[in-house]
C-alpha cells in the first residue's frame, strides 16, 4: 500500500466533489445547505436526530412549536439570549444561519413525534407540579402555566411546549428567568420571579413526566 | 499546510523566530475575531466545553468525539491556527543521592517556558478535516560550545507532533446513524475519539529537563511499543452511536510522508518494517441521560528495528505486540462533571537478534565472580492505570490516578549491578571499568514502577489551566527501597509539578 496515493486520493476526491456535499454538508456558513440537513448533521448531536435529546444537559426539540424554535435561534444569533448554556453553546452555531434555514429547522423540530423520557417520578412531586401546572399558586400570584402553555403543556406559537421537557433544563430556565435574567422581555420573568426552589422542582419533575 | 510544516522540517525555528510567529499570530487572530478561541471552537463558535468535558481539554464530550469522528469539518471554516503554550515548575522530593543533582534534575524547582505548539487545522471541505501539531520544545537538547561538549545551555528544537488529517461522512436516517472515515495520522490511537486511548491519556505536555523525568507525565501508561512519528493510515466507522471499529497500518514516516516526522532527526525515527504494521480499535458506547460510557480493546503489532536506523540488516528486526483493554465513564450535566477512566496494556516484545548478539551484562553477582544471567529474547510488560476526576463549574478540578506496571525481569534491562570486586559503585573507583548508574538505574532488570498521581486545578478563563500534580512512588524500577542499588528509594523520586497550560 502506498499512502501517498491514498493521501492524492483524499485531496483529488475533495476536489472532484467540487468540496462541498450539500446533502450531508456541515458547513454553518453556507446559505445553500438546507437547515434539515444542518439538523440532522450537526443539531442532532446534542438534540437528537429526532429532537429526544437523552441527556438533559440538551433541551428536547421534538413536537417543539416552529415559532418559538425560530424566535430562540434568531435569539441566539442576535446574542440576546445571553444565558451562560445558551451563549457557550448556541451563538456561535447558530451565528451565519439565514432566515430560510432556520425556517427549516424549525419545521423539521415541530414535526418530530415526542417520546417522553423514561424516567421514574415521586408521585407526591408528580401531584405538587400537576396543581401548580393547573391552577398556579395563588397565594404568590403565580398563574397557572396551562393558561399560556396550554392544558397538555403542548404550547402554541411563541408559548414553547414545555412537556416531555428534561425536568433539569426546565430548572435551569426557570432560574435564568428568575435571576439570570439572560432571557428578558417575556412573560416568564414575572410568573418565574415568586417561584421558591420546591416549587419549580416539582412543576419541573410533573412536565418532565407529563402524562400523554 | 504541508509547504509551512516542511518550512520548519527545514529551518527548526528558533526561540525569537517562534516568539515573533506567536505573537504576530496572536494579532492577526485577534484582530479577525474578538472572541477568538482555539481553532475548532472558532470554527463552531462553541465554548471549549462543549467539545471538552468540563472544560478539561483535551478529554472529549459526546460531542467533540463526533466533532473529531465526522473529521473536525462541522462549523465554518476559518483562520486555521491555534497556539498553545505550557510553563511549568518541577520539584523531585530527593535530590541528595545523586553524583551528579545539576545533571540529574536539570531545572529541578526553577519555573521554565517548557513548550509551545502550533496547531495547524479544522474543516477544509465539507468531509476533510485536519489537525496537525507543530510542537517546539525550549529544552529539547543542550548547546555544544566552542570546546566541543556541552555548555550546559538548552537548546530549543522544533518538531512534527501529533497529526491527523481525516475523510468522513455521515449517514443518518431514521434507523441508521453511521459515520464512516479514513484516517492519515503519525501516532497510533491519536484517531481515537477517547481519552483512555495511548496517544491521549496522557495529556499535560511533558518538559524534558530531568527535573521533569518522575512527573506524571513521565510515568508508566497504556501505551503502544511504536511510539509516534511514524505514517498510519486507518479506516474506522462507528455504528447507531454505538460500536466503534477502527483498522489501519502504519510505516516509517519517510519520504513523501517524513512530515509526519519532520524534526525528529533519522537516529531518533522509529523504522518499521515495510507497511505490514496493523493496528486495530473496538468499542462499545452508550449514553444514557447525562452518563455516557465506552468500554473497548486495541492492539497493535510493530515490526520495529530495535538497533540504531540500519534496516538493511534484518537481523537488527524486533517485534512489538500489545494488547488493551479501556473503560471510560462519563458524567455530564452542569455544573458537575465527573470522569472515571481505566486503562490497561500488556506488551510483549521481542528483541531482535542482533540486540541479543551484541549484548554482554558487564555486571556480576554479588560474589563479584558469577556472570549474570543471560539475556531473555522477550520481555512482558502489564501497564494498568485507573483515574477518577471531578470538575465543578467548568472551573474547579481535580482527580486520582493509580497506576502500576510489572513485568518480566532482564538483564537486558539492568543498568546497576556488582563489579568485580562484588561492590556497586557509579564512579568506578577501583578502575574495574563496571560502572553503575544513579537515579535511572536499574539494579533489578525488572520494570516494575507504581504509584499515585493527585492533580488539583483551576481554569479561570475557559483556555488556561492552572495546575498542581504531585506524583508519589511506592515502586520504582523493581524496588521499593535501593532500586539502582546507590541507595535511592522509590519515594525520593515523589514530584511535585506545577504547570500553567494556555491555549489560544
Ligand atoms: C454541543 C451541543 C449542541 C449542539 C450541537 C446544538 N445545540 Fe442547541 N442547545 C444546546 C444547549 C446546551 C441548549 C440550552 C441553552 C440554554 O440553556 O440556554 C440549546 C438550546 C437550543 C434551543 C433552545 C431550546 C429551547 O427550548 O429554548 C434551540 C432552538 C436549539 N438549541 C437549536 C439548535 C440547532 C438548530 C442546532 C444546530 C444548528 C443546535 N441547537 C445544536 C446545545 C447544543
Ligand atoms: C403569561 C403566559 C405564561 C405563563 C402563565 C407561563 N409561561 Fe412559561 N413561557 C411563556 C412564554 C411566552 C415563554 C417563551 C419565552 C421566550 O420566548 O423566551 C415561556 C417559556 C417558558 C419556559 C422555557 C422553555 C424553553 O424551552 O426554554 C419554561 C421552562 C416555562 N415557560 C415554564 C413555565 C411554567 C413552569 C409556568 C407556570 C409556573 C409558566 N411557564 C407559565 C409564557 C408563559
Amino acid at each position: 500500500m502506498n499512502y501517498k496515493h491514498i493521501f492524492l486520493a483524499m485531496t483529488l476526491g475533495a476536489i472532484g466533489a467540487g468540496c462541498s456535499n450539500i446533502e450531508r454538508s456541515r458547513d454553518l456558513a453556507n446559505p445553500a445547505v438546507p437547515g434539515h440537513v444542518l439538523a440532522v448533521q450537526v443539531c442532532a448531536i446534542c438534540h437528537g436526530v429526532d429532537g429526544n435529546s437523552t441527556s438533559p444537559a440538551f433541551p428536547r426539540l421534538a413536537g417543539q412549536q416552529a415559532a418559538y424554535i425560530v424566535n430562540q435561534l434568531k435569539n441566539f444569533r442576535a446574542q440576546g439570549r445571553s444565558d451562560p448554556a445558551g451563549s457557550e453553546y448556541m451563538w456561535g452555531l447558530s451565528h451565519h444561519l439565514t432566515d430560510a434555514q432556520i425556517d427549516d429547522i424549525a419545521a423539521y423540530y415541530a414535526k418530530q413525534k415526542v417520546v417522553a423520557p423514561d424516567v421514574p417520578t415521586d408521585p407526591k412531586l408528580m401531584a405538587a407540579g400537576k396543581d401548580i401546572f393547573e391552577n398556579g399558586v395563588p397565594a404568590q400570584n403565580v398563574i397557572a402555566c396551562a393558561a399560556c402553555h396550554g392544558p397538555k403543556g403542548q404550547g402554541i406559537e411563541a408559548f414553547p411546549r414545555i412537556a416531555n421537557q428534561h425536568a433539569d433544563y426546565i430548572v435551569k430556565q426557570l432560574n435564568v428567568f428568575q435571576i439570570n435574567q439572560g432571557r428578558p422581555g417575556t412573560p416568564m420573568e414575572f410568573i418565574a420571579h415568586p417561584l421558591t426552589g420546591d416549587n419549580k422542582d416539582a412543576v419541573a419533575a410533573y412536565l418532565q413526566d407529563f402524562p400523554n | 499546510m504541508f509547504a509551512l510544516v516542511k518550512f520548519f522540517h527545514r529551518s527548526p525555528v528558533r526561540m525569537a523566530e517562534l516568539a515573533c510567529g506567536l505573537l504576530t499570530t496572536l494579532l492577526l487572530l485577534g484582530s479577525l475575531d474578538a472572541q477568538a478561541l482555539p481553532l475548532f471552537a472558532r470554527q463552531t463558535g462553541q465554548n471549549c466545553l462543549s467539545c471538552h468535558a468540563g472544560g478539561q481539554f483535551p478529554e472529549l464530550t459526546p460531542y467533540g468525539r463526533m466533532f473529531k469522528m465526522t473529521g473536525y469539518t462541522i462549523g465554518a471554516r476559518t483562520v486555521p491556527i491555534s497556539v498553545m503554550g505550557v510553563a511549568t515548575y518541577s520539584k523531585v522530593a530527593d535530590t541528595s543521592k545523586s553524583d551528579d543533582p545539576a545533571a540529574d534534575f536539570q531545572k529541578n524547582g526553577a519555573p521554565l517556558f517548557a513548550t509551545g505548539s502550533l496547531f495547524l487545522g479544522g474543516k477544509v471541505t465539507d468531509n476533510i478535516g485536519a489537525f496537525a501539531q507543530v510542537t517546539y520544545d525550549n529544552y529539547a537538547g543542550q548547546a555544544v560550545g566552542d570546546s566541543g561538549n556541552n555548555d550546559g545551555r538548552f537548546q530549543g528544537h522544533t518538531n512534527a507532533d501529533n497529526m491527523d488529517f481525516r475523510y468522513a461522512d455521515h449517514l443518518i436516517d431514521d434507523k441508521r446513524d453511521f459515520v464512516y472515515g479514513l484516517s492519515v495520522n503519525n501516532n497510533p490511537s491519536v484517531s481515537d475519539p477517547w481519552n483512555t486511548a495511548p496517544a491521549w491519556m496522557q495529556y499535560v505536555p511533558v518538559p524534558s529537563p530531568t527535573s521533569s523525568q518522575f512527573i506524571d507525565g513521565n510515568a508508566p501508561f497504556a501505551s503502544f511499543g511504536s511510539g509516534g512519528n511514524i505514517a498510519g493510515v486507518s479506516a474506522y466507522m462507528f455504528w447507531n452511536k454505538t460500536i466503534y471499529a477502527e483498522l489501519g497500518t502504519y510505516q516509517t514516516a519517510n519520504r513523501g510522508l517524513s512530515f509526519l516526522s519532520a524534526g525528529i532527526n533519522d537516529a531518533n525515527t522509529t523504522k518499521l518494517q515495510g507497511s505490514n504494521n496493523p493496528y486495530w480499535r473496538l468499542a462499545y458506547s452508550h449514553e444514557w441521560g447525562a452518563h455516557n460510557i465506552m468500554v473497548g480493546a486495541t492492539g497493535m503489532i510493530a515490526h520495529i528495528y530495535d538497533l540504531g536506523s540500519d534496516t538493511s540488516d534484518p537481523g537488527n528486526l524486533g517485534r512489538v505486540k500489545n494488547t488493551g483493554l479501556d473503560a471510560q465513564y462519563q458524567y455530564l450535566l452542569d455544573p458537575h462533571t465527573i470522569t472515571a477512566q481505566l486503562s490497561y496494556m500488556r506488551q510483549v516484545q521481542d528483541y531482535s537478534p542482533n540486540t541479543l548478539l551484541n549484548f554482554a551484562s558487564p555486571f556480576v553477582l554479588a560474589d563479584g565472580l558469577t556472570p549474570v544471567a543471560a539475556a531473555n529474547p522477550s520481555d512482558t510488560t502489564n501497564v494498568f492505570r485507573a483515574k477518577l476526576g471531578y470538575v465543578y463549574q467548568a472551573k474547579y478540578g481535580g482527580s486520582v490516578a493509580f497506576f502500576n506496571k510489572t513485568g518480566t525481569a532482564n538483564t537486558l534491562n539492568q543498568s546497576s549491578g556488582f563489579d568485580t570486586n562484588g561492590q556497586i559503585t557509579s564512579t568506578d573507583p577501583l578502575g574495574t571499568g563496571i560502572a553503575s548508574t544513579r537515579v535511572t538505574g536499574n539494579l533489578s532488570g525488572n520494570p516494575a514502577t507504581r504509584g499515585f498521581t493527585y492533580e488539583a486545578f483551576w481554569m479561570p478563563i475557559q483556555n488556561i489551566r492552572i495546575g498542581a500534580q504531585y506524583t508519589a512512588y511506592s515502586k520504582f524500577n523493581g524496588a521499593t527501597d535501593n532500586y539502582d542499588g546507590l541507595g535511592r528509594n522509590a519515594r525520593d523520586n515523589n514530584t511535585l509539578f506545577l504547570y500553567v497550560w494556555g491555549a489560544y
